[in-house]
């Protein structure tokens, strides 16, 4: 049997001696895979927005812990005498908890819940959507603060739209900046997979005529590019690592702020992220394979 | 035994130039013949067509009673570990000691270490270079260098050994070196095809010629000369 040891010194000794086109070859995976990392884990929390969006009714009005049941049916008489409002319909604390432990189920949140946080709310809908900016500011006093007995006031289906139609279009735009990242990554990878042929182009023809094996020419430079290819991937892991620690959360404040998405809609890409990390370092591996693969085809005859 | 066989196998290159034109011939086991001719009368195309570098256009060719027209690509490598091939220009690695040129072309085959080390001493003693083990090739003559190269090529102890122009780099004492060499392989037991267009060599031999003329054989004489 062939000693591994011969594979891996002559992988090594190609990647000293490409040095700079390794590099080159490894930070263009980073780049793409980062981005595609990225773009992974931004689509999962929109879709996470989304479907929370979507279970929200289309107006609710949180009401204060310890609302005096008196102001609670002032509230509520007070919104169905308003012509533009359809139904309206109390949920109390318990229903709230009881409906929020349903949705996240299994998910860690629920372990972090101690007693009931959530408030009751009065859920509205409209006969014209239209019209629910009005609506929803009519729970303002005139200084901008919430009325008496409110505490919070959500309206996120008309936003589910936008959400929509913003991450359309970051996703074409990803989308066509990641395949011209990977066209780059796969010649870049060709090239130095190109030059180590050229450098061993002598032994090649040596052990071609003493019957090597196919596979046993191609192996050290399938895996040269596999492993170009993996670091790349590596890397683009500790990329999004950090990004994902840092920008990503503020991102997620950001939209939690400007959306007036109750937070608790954000689980977050937390429970998927380790399958990212795989699927990069996978993706990588099998980039630098494939454009190694292709060198081989184009360079190495029988 | 037959060891290589030619039935009317003819070879159109790309270019539509015709190497070889309907060739028979018959090689038997542990003979040693010489193939002569002009430069561009087909003698390299003959040698390449037998470890299959180069597909024959017609014909078929036999090599140890097999056809190997229709060999399968994952199969010319074993046919290959059963040919040794030395060329004019030695095609040595310029960075591995002559021990690891030849050790080479037993690793690459996958041969344990132990095996390695025996085998390639004794072929580096059968050519007389044991003592330059682990010199590089810039470190030795010309002669040396085909020696070494004669070495790879027999380490594995092939039936068959082809040599195109192997003294066509050489000055005709290093070439009776070589050719002292090549017959002792040949003694051995081992098959010898060698193409070359050095009269001297052939002259003094005294073995079986097949003289080659555009690419059709125009001569094959058991203990032959050179030409007329
Ligand atoms: N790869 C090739 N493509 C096209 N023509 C070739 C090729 N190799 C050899 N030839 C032609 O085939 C003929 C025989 O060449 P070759 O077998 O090399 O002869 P020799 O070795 O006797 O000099 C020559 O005319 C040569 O030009
Ligand atoms: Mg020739």
């Amino acid at each position: 049997m062939v000693r591994p040891g011969y594979f891996f010194s002559e992988t090594f000794s190609s990647l000293r001696r490409n040095f700079f086109m390794t590099c080159a070859a490894i930070s263009t995976v980073a780049i793409t895979l980062f981005i595609v990392g990225l773009f992974t884990v931004i689509v999962y929390d929109v879709m996470g927005i989304v479907n929370s969006i979507k279970s929200q009714v289309e107006l609710a009005v949180y009401l204060e812990d310890g609302i005096s049941s008196g102001l609670k049916d002032y509230i509520e008489q007070e919104i169905k005498s308003w012509e533009e409002v359809e139904s309206v319909k109390y949920v109390s604390k318990e229903q709230a908890l009881e409906k929020f432990k349903e949705q996240n189920e299994g998910s860690d949140i629920l372990k972090e819940i101690d007693g009931n946080p959530i408030p009751a709310s009065f859920e509205i809908t409209l006969k014209d959507p239209e019209k629910i900016d009005q609506v929803a500011l009519r729970f303002y006093d005139k200084d901008g603060n919430y009325i008496n007995g409110v505490n919070d006031v959500i309206y996120g289906k008309n936003y589910v739209n936008k959400l929509f139609s913003i991450t359309a279009i970051i996703g074409v735009i990803t989308i066509i900046i990641i395949a011209v990242l990977l066209l780059a990554a796969i010649v870049l990878i060709f090239n130095t997979i190109r030059l180590s042929i050229y450098a061993r182009r002598k032994e090649i023809e040596v052990m071609k005529l003493v019957g090597a094996t196919n596979w046993f020419v191609r192996i050290p430079f399938l895996f040269e590019g596999f492993f170009e290819g993996f670091i790349g991937g590596i890397v683009s892991i500790i990329l999004l690592y950090f990004t994902g620690n840092f920008l990503l959360i503020r991102a997620e404040r950001l939209i939690v702020d400007t959306m007036r998405i109750k937070e608790m809609a954000i689980v977050g890409s937390s429970g998927i992220i380790i399958y990212v990390y795989i699927g990069l370092a996978v993706l990588g591996g099998l980039i630098g394979l494939f454009s190694s693969g292709i060198a081989l085809r184009k360079y190495v005859k029988v | 035994m037959n060891m290589i066989e030619f039935r009317n196998v003819t070879k159109i290159y790309e270019n539509n130039t015709t190497a070889l034109k309907n060739i028979n011939l018959i090689i038997k086991k542990g003979e040693f013949v010489f193939l002569v001719g002009p430069s561009g009368s087909g003698k390299s195309t003959f040698i390449k067509l037998i470890i299959k570098e180069v597909e024959e256009t017609s014909g078929s060719i036999f090599v140890a009673g097999r056809n190997i027209c229709n060999l399968k690509l994952s199969r010319i490598p074993q046919l290959r570990r059963n040919i040794g091939c030395v060329f004019q220009d030695f095609k040595l690695l310029p960075n591995k000691t002559i021990f690891e040129n030849v050790a080479f072309a037993l690793e690459v085959i996958g041969k344990p270490g132990y095996e390695i080390k025996i085998q390639v001493s004794q072929v580096l003693k059968l050519v007389g270079l044991y003592d330059k083990i682990n010199s590089y090739p810039h470190q030795l003559s010309a002669g040396e260098q085909q020696r070494v190269s004669i070495a790879r090529a027999f380490v594995n102890r092939p039936p068959i050994l082809l040599a195109d122009e192997p003294t066509g780099n050489l000055d005709p004492i290093t070439s009776e070196g070589i050719m002292k060499i090549l017959s002792r392989i040949n003694l051995i037991g081992t098959t010898v095809l060698m193409a070359t267009h050095d009269k001297n060599i052939v002259n003094s031999m005294r073995r079986r010629v097949v003289e080659l003329e555009e690419g059709e054989i125009v001569r094959d004489q058991k203990r032959g000369v050179y030409g007329d």
